[in-house]
């Protein structure tokens, strides 16, 4: 549910344009310090799992329109800094199949490797208090994709202005859709009320839908962890485990 | 997700003028098409768009199951519905907007072999990220594979019951366990038959100079 599925054209151009500049920016300072062979090294499985998350992502629950994201396991295996290109990637990829709009990448980027990143740190600190794989698999997955919907949710209400437009935009207002912005402005202002987009309702839907996915996924990732913690321990570097 | 390797059969296969084209010319067809996407806003514009569009997947000759690819981002745009409080002209424009970017990348994608496509994207974006891009996109079909077996294997162990739900969801969980595992196992034996070619973290294609 934290995936930004907005087609291209839907959010301004200054808030995705500042999502690309911000993704790159942090992709550009986490990339600067880490060495070429760790980089080289580690590409192959950054792979696979960003390949993961794109089978993942492609598995509808349709009754619900969720799927899983997998990012939280994504980043408990790759680590904080490899999750953000591998997400960077997948949003990529996904954007390809209309999965998601182009311009949204870099949005989805910020969104999901929040996800993916609070995920692994949640995950460690977890395990310290609880030294039980299930509620800290559980608890961690959880909680990063509530922060990471209510993420998604403040970045979609930022562009509330620009629906509104396209809702009220007038037949014979050009083909192209540069106005400036007043003007924009006092259009809306003199349109009726009903016509709104209804924010609210967008948010109880992607938080009670959400929730569900939350629960799910959560479930998910616990089996799927203690899968990998059954035959490959070493994968998921836990203090204090002994396999 | 499964129509992937139909799509890259399609881009190596094909012999019509659209995949005879550079694939630059189609990149860059491919921009014009989104960036239409991004600024029309208004329904003939982009009914306009989307007929051309068309025109060149009948034009080109791309089998006609890989359309069906081009419908799937529908599923996602019907929260709009809810979102606009039933404005039928809005609704309309979204999901317009949805086809004629979804249309616009199947095509190039299915008219242009996925090498060719990263060639040129790596001339413009640093090399890490194509690299990364590059490998991501070779896995999803190693992957592909293995979901197969696994879902061949899932079935015979009960494969997803709604009247079993709790069961069926440890069937899927250890199926994605095990995707994951035979992915990271395929990646180790990747990354060592890229090192025996010479892989040094950069990946060169075919007629490419090596500048470094």
């Amino acid at each position: 549910m934290s995936h930004i599925h907005l087609p291209d054209g839907v959010l301004p151009l200054w808030l995705w344009v500042s999502g690309y500049a911000l993704a790159i920016l942090i992709s550009a300072i986490l990339f600067r310090f880490r060495k070429k062979d760790f980089m080289t090294k580690r590409f192959p499985l950054l792979g696979m799992m960003a390949a993961t998350m794109v089978l993942g992502a492609a598995v509808e629950i349709i009754p619900i329109a969720y799927h899983v994201n997998l990012t939280v396991i994504s980043g408990i295996l790759l680590g904080p800094s490899l999750i953000f290109l591998a997400t960077f990637v997948v949003n990529v990829i996904l954007a390809l199949f209309g999965h998601g709009g182009v311009t949204v990448v870099g949005l989805n980027t910020i969104v999901l490797s929040l996800e993916g990143i609070l995920g692994y740190l949640l995950f460690r600190l977890f395990w310290k208090i609880f030294r039980r794989l299930t509620p800290a698999a559980f608890l961690a997955t959880f909680l990063a994709l509530l922060v990471s919907t209510f993420a998604m949710i403040g970045t979609v209400a930022l562009g509330t202005t620009h629906y509104e437009a396209l809702i009220h935009h007038e037949e014979e207002g050009g083909i192209l859709g540069f106005e400036l912005g007043r003007e924009k402005k006092e259009h809306l202002e003199a349109e009726p009320k009903g016509h709104e987009v209804n924010l609210r309702r967008f948010m109880t839907i992607a938080l009670s839908l959400g929730f569900i996915g939350w629960v799910l996924e959560g479930v998910m990732t616990t089996l799927i962890l203690k899968y990998i913690q059954r035959l490959r321990p070493d994968l998921l570097r836990l203090e204090g485990h002994s396999p | 997700m499964m129509q992937l390797s139909y799509l890259d059969y399609s881009a190596v296969e094909g012999k019509s003028w659209l995949h005879r084209l550079p694939a630059i010319v189609k990149m860059v067809g491919a921009g014009f098409s989104l960036c239409g996407v991004v600024f029309l806003e208004n329904l003939p514009g982009l009914l306009g768009l989307y007929t051309v569009l068309l025109f060149l997947f009948v034009t080109s000759r791309v089998p006609r199951a890989i359309f069906s690819l081009t419908l799937y981002p529908l599923i996602f745009a019907f929260l709009f519905i809810f979102v606009s409080g039933f404005q039928i002209r809005f609704i309309l424009l979204i999901f317009l907007k949805v086809l004629c970017g979804s249309t616009s990348v199947v095509l190039l994608l299915a008219t242009t072999p996925y090498p060719a496509v990263f060639r040129v994207l790596g001339k413009v974006l640093p090399s890490l990220f194509v690299t990364a891009l590059f490998l991501t996109y070779r896995s999803v079909f190693i992957l592909l594979d293995t979901l197969e077996e696994t879902r061949h294997a899932l079935y015979l162990r009960g494969g997803f019951q709604w009247q079993h739900p709790w069961r069926s969801l440890v069937n899927i969980a250890n199926a994605f366990g095990h995707l994951i595992l035979k992915g990271i196992d395929a990646s180790e034996r990747m990354y060592e038959s890229m090192v025996l070619r010479g892989f040094e973290g950069k990946i060169r294609y075919r007629g490419e100079k090596n500048r470094d």
